[in-house]
């Protein structure tokens, strides 16, 4: 009896041993899986690319609960310049978000001056501050010890409305020292300063979208109703950064078209949209939910860079060529989940999420998958296609559904002259135009190789047709003569 | 084959000369033989013309898209033209039709094997050949109800254009039939629920 339940019992778990063996084991995830949209617009799971690691309140940065943050930038050497709206204060750590210094006010014509609800920082190469005063109506610009330098006030110019107020909300500067100013309620784009501080144009303006059932109302209707009726107005811009070359990347709250915008100095957008779909966030979300609200966006070097969707809390980040590389983050309570993200920079690779509701800051770390993907793109566009082919097989293997990747490896095999397998990559991450010059250069390659044949068949059949014919001719012929 | 260069005389020909019998399966086969065209240009056509999904693919579906219209249009035409006093019978209708989808098959079955070969700038002959056919397909249309009905061209053309119209009233009155089936049958289950929950 003891024998068969001990038989028993060793059978049971040999059987539990084997099918741990048999099983696939899972691995355990400690962020939750991403998902990525694949050329047909459907949703398919991803890895994740980037995983909460910290979250950072002011009380550990030792400058006291931050309250209701609006912005936050990081310099060239990692020091992180967080916006404390709610305080009137700039917090200023180091990379390790160790306090150096706070700037709460400066002196202006020899009294002490504050700032009064503040919604933008920008700090420049030689960490001169650029703080975008929203309360007071002006810019401040210090100097990186916290001198002002100059004060940036309501412009006048004809250009302006009378009842034009001027409320700076977010500001970058580029190298020459040229400001570029999102101002709330104005409809005409960014509003460009020069160096010293005199404004000289509007750039970049959104085109005006006409509901056309509105517009048919406003046919209708008359002038003194018409008047009454909203006006159509194109839509303000929500955010701005800029790259290294002076580019202005922007984020703009429309429903419609396309909300993510690269300006150059004129003011076009330039932005390249060869990925799946245009640029923008999520493209599948809930009716009752509507489209992303994009209100933050970061560039990053190598042309990547990232947009916040408010209404879901997720960060989008693509490639300059426009694919969706990955998202993470999201609406909730649990780490690396936000209340009300108002803001994202990256500090290096690292990714930093203002959180204005909580007033804290959540540090984001790559993950293998996003530190792969992070490379192979960098690699690319540096020209280094072998290292990015590598890189791209790699990030395939951890994420199949990765159609991008494929379309890199693709690129490197066409380079190397492997035309045929370029093509089958191509199919693979359904690129068209790639495809078609990889399969001609395949096709032109085979045809050589066979041509010589076909043309040495070709001879042969006809020299063998002309000879039968003769010998047909010249039999009928006897037969003719034979018949006379 | 022949129907297709000399529409007029072949078509001519089928109302008054073939046995019908043998037209009526002929059409038939022509009909099949689109149907599995479409499958197979949809499956099997280049990847730089072919924008279908695969998982979405079903042969069935492609038969129906096949087969539908042509109904559709037989019927349309039929009541139509049996008001305005057209002398085609509705097999000579069906036939007719059928015959005239000829150069859709004649020109798209080598294009699919065709189209795997092709670049980018070469899939301007594709699409051109294809519209190609679609036009010839509606001349030998237009021609094969003319002859069918013994109508003038101008009155061919009313005709053809009050089909379509016809063809978008009957698709309209079988979805809102099957609409109003579909709300009988959730009224009588949901009340044999009722029935049945409550017994």
């Amino acid at each position: 009896m003891m024998c068969k339940r001990i038989i028993e019992r060793l059978l049971s778990i040999i059987l539990i041993l084997v099918m741990c063996m048999v099983l696939p084991v899972s691995h355990v995830q400690a962020a939750p899986p991403s998902y990525q949209y694949s050329y047909w617009g459907d949703t398919v799971a991803a890895p994740a690319a980037y995983m909460a690691t910290r979250i950072i309140d002011g009380v550990m940065m030792g400058a006291g609960a931050l309250q209701e943050p609006a912005d936050i930038h990081v310099t060239d050497d990692q020091e992180i310049y967080i916006l404390d709206s709610g305080n009137q204060r700039v917090i200023i750590t180091n990379h390790r978000f160790e306090l150096i210094r706070i700037i709460d006010g400066f002196v202006n014509e020899g009294r002490m001056d504050s700032f009064n609800n503040p919604q933008g920082i920008f700090v420049t190469a030689d960490k001169q501050l650029y703080i975008a005063d929203t309360g007071n109506q002006r810019i401040v610009h210090l100097a990186s010890d916290g001198t002002l330098l100059n004060i940036v006030r309501s412009p006048e110019s004809e250009m302006l409305l009378s009842t034009f107020v001027f409320q700076p909300a977010r500001i970058v500067v580029d190298r020459a020292g040229r400001m570029y100013v999102m101002t709330l309620g104005v409809f005409d784009g960014f509003m460009e300063f020069n160096v010293d501080g005199t404004f000289t144009t509007f750039i970049g303006a959104n085109r005006v979208y006409v509901d056309p059932i509105e517009y048919l109302w406003k046919l209708l209707s008359t002038r003194e109703q018409r008047s009454r009726m909203v006006q159509f107005t194109p839509t303000e811009f929500t955010n701005l950064d800029i790259d290294a070359e002076g580019f202005i990347y922007a984020t703009n709250g429309d429903q419609w078209g396309d909300n993510v915008k690269k300006l150059n100095a004129q003011g076009t957008d330039i932005l390249r949209r060869n990925g799946y779909f245009s640029p923008g966030g999520d493209i599948r979300y809930a009716y009752i939910d509507g489209p992303p609200r994009l209100i933050d966006i970061d560039v990053a070097d190598s042309e990547i860079y990232s947009v916040l969707d408010a209404k879901k809390g997720r960060i989008f980040t693509y490639n300059g060529d426009g694919y969706l590389l990955y998202v993470f983050g999201g609406i909730g309570n649990r780490i690396g989940e936000f209340h009300t993200p108002v803001a994202i920079e990256r500090l290096g690779d690292h990714f930093l999420v203002l959180d204005k509701g909580y007033g804290e800051i959540t540090l984001f770390e790559a993950t293998e998958y996003g530190r792969v993907i992070n490379e192979a793109v960098r690699s690319y566009y540096q020209g280094d296609e072998e290292r990015a082919s590598r890189l791209f097989e790699q990030a395939v293997n951890m994420n199949a559904n990765l159609e991008y990747a494929y379309d890199g490896i693709g690129k490197s095999l066409l380079r190397q002259g492997e035309y045929q397998e370029a093509a089958e990559y191509f199919k693979r991450s359904m690129d068209r135009k790639n495809y078609s010059k990889a399969y001609q250069l395949y096709r032109k390659e085979t045809l050589r190789e066979v041509f010589p044949t076909i043309m040495t068949g070709g001879v042969i059949l006809l020299a063998v047709f002309i000879a039968v014919r003769r010998v047909l001719k010249s039999r009928g012929r006897k037969r003719v003569v034979t018949f006379e | 084959m022949y129907l297709t260069v000399h529409p007029y005389k072949a078509f001519w020909e089928l109302k008054y000369d073939r046995n019908q019998r043998a037209s009526l399966w002929t059409a038939i086969v022509i009909l099949a033989l689109l149907s599995l065209t479409s499958i197979l240009q949809s499956q099997y056509s280049g990847f730089l013309v072919n924008f279908n999904k695969p998982e979405e693919l079903n042969s069935f579906m492609e038969i129906v898209y096949v087969v539908v219209p042509v109904l559709f249009f037989s019927i349309a035409n039929w009541s139509l033209t049996t008001l305005m006093d057209g002398e085609g019978k509705f097999v000579e209708i069906f036939i007719s039709t059928c015959f005239a989808l000829l150069p859709l098959i004649l020109i798209n079955l080598p294009w699919i094997w065709l189209s795997n070969y092709l670049t980018f700038e070469e899939t301007a002959f594709y699409y051109f050949s294809n519209s190609v056919a679609a036009l010839w397909t509606l001349y030998l249309l237009f021609v094969g109800n003319m002859t069918v009905h013994q109508f003038t061209p101008s009155k061919t053309v009313l005709t053809l254009l009050l089909t379509v119209v016809a063809m978008g009233f009957m698709a309209f009155l079988c979805l809102l039939f099957f609409s109003l089936v579909q709300q009988i049958a959730g009224f009588v289950i949901t009340i044999y629920r009722e029935l049945t929950l409550r017994g």
